[in-house]
């Protein structure tokens, strides 16, 4: 009676097969289900590593990145009277049912901050690590993105500076305006319309060239091969 | 630190290319050491007498599989935040049957094009060209395969979900399913070899 001869390819099988049948008690994501840790949360929320900025995100629109999804928590009205390019309709109620994947990079919005403030805990309070917070909400994207003041007394360094962020508040189809202009018109600023495919941005023809060409909305598409 | 790196923000999108660099230099590396830069070695499997293509697949499979199970059951992974591309079940098993055909037809699947193209192989830069040519055919012809391209959409979709069974038990029926298939492999490969003055 010959004794199994034990190659290398023989042990690996082996080893492979015993890996194997201890895997059938086994869970993956037994690791992943942890209580919540209000320290680590408090300590995020105090580093302000869960902010996006408004300039980041138009940033992101403008190259036409698809590796994260902007949720826009207003109401459904409001949405359709205007919302950031990109951007999903997603009520705060209905977040805890909505299909967002926890490995995604899920980038939440409202008028101001409290709701998506809120709707952030709700996320990471079910182990979405990847939800931030667009600082300041479509108020600051309107004040800093779309209408953003033209400095009164500017040096030509900070003129030419200013004239990126000209630039990108035309591709949003805004503009920039005056100081004088922005301290008496307060928040009475008409929005752009939105076209007619929520969802879809048109491009202006003065669409920044820097940023190449813009998709919005374009569909994630993933490579693989062997 | 946790894994997947990148999604805990260990690294960033410009050292992420560095990453994949590194990565695909060694992917490049083991797979010409393994053999696979030559259409020779890659087609005889197809005519049964040398498998190990099929074994080195399997063997990958399964490496990672354990690794990737392992891993999450320690904690030291979290599988949820792991990209899935999702099944559109019809046009999967068509593109399927496009890379096997061209496999045994052209003697290279993409990444060993590449390899053998690097090692100086002609034959693989002319594949590589024919792989280029249909990326271009297809980019101009998408929006007419759009609707098709996008059917059967199963979402994204693993095994133990499809099938209903335990997370660990897939894991096990795939390693048996390996082991068996390399024993399989072992005996076809003795059964087909040619004799020993033809090689």
């Amino acid at each position: 009676m010959a004794r199994p001869h034990w190659t290398p390819n023989r042990a690996l099988a082996a080893a492979a097969l015993l890996l194997g049948v201890v895997a059938i008690a086994g869970n993956p994501y037994r690791g992943s289900t942890v209580s919540i840790d209000t320290q680590e949360l408090a300590t995020i929320v105090g580093s302000t590593v869960d902010h996006v900025t408004v300039q980041e995100l138009a940033d992101w629109i403008i190259q036409g990145r698809t590796d994260y999804r902007l949720i826009d928590l207003r109401s459904e009205p409001e949405y359709a009277a205007y919302h950031i390019p990109t951007a999903e309709s997603v009520p705060v109620a209905l977040l805890p049912q909505y299909g967002l994947g926890r490995n995604e990079k899920i980038v939440l919005y409202s008028e101001g901050g409290i709701h998506s403030a809120q709707a952030w805990f709700l996320l990471r309070a079910q182990k979405y690590p990847g939800a931030y917070i667009l600082f300041g909400g479509l108020e600051t994207w309107k004040d800093e993105v779309l209408y953003p003041v033209v400095p009164a007394t500017a040096t030509p360094q900070e003129t030419a500076a200013f004239e990126r962020t000209a630039q990108v508040a035309r591709f949003f189809d805004g503009g920039p305006r005056a100081a004088a202009a922005a301290a008496d018109s307060g928040s009475l600023i008409a929005l752009p319309a939105m076209p007619a495919a929520p969802g879809i941005s048109i491009v202006p023809p003065g669409a920044p060239a820097a940023g190449g060409p813009a998709r919005p909305g374009a569909k994630k598409k993933r490579k693989e091969g062997c | 630190m946790n894994a997947p790196f990148y999604r805990f923000a260990a690294f960033g999108d410009e050292a992420s290319l560095v990453v994949a660099f590194v990565i695909g230099i060694g992917f490049g590396f083991f797979l010409e050491r393994g053999g696979f830069g030559s259409a020779r070695k890659l087609t005889s499997q197809f005519y049964l007498d040398d498998l190990a293509v099929f074994k080195v697949m399997f063997t990958a499979i399964v490496t990672a599989m354990l690794g990737v199970f392992y891993l999450s059951w320690l904690g030291i992974m979290d599988l949820s935040l792991v990209d899935l591309v999702t099944t559109n079940l019809w046009p999967q098993i068509v593109g399927g049957l496009v890379l096997g055909f061209g496999f045994v037809i052209g003697g290279y699947c993409p990444g060993t094009s590449l390899v053998a193209a690097v090692t100086g192989r002609i034959d693989g830069m002319v594949f590589i060209l024919g792989v280029l040519a249909g990326i271009f055919v297809f980019g101009e012809a998408f929006p007419l395969l759009k609707g098709f391209y996008e059917s059967g959409d199963f979402g994204r979709l693993t095994l133990p979900q499809a099938f209903h069974l335990p997370y660990g038990l897939v894991v096990f029926l795939v390693v048996v399913m390996a082991v068996g298939g390399f024993v399989g492999a072992e005996w076809v490969e003795r059964r087909f070899a040619p004799p020993a003055a033809e090689r």
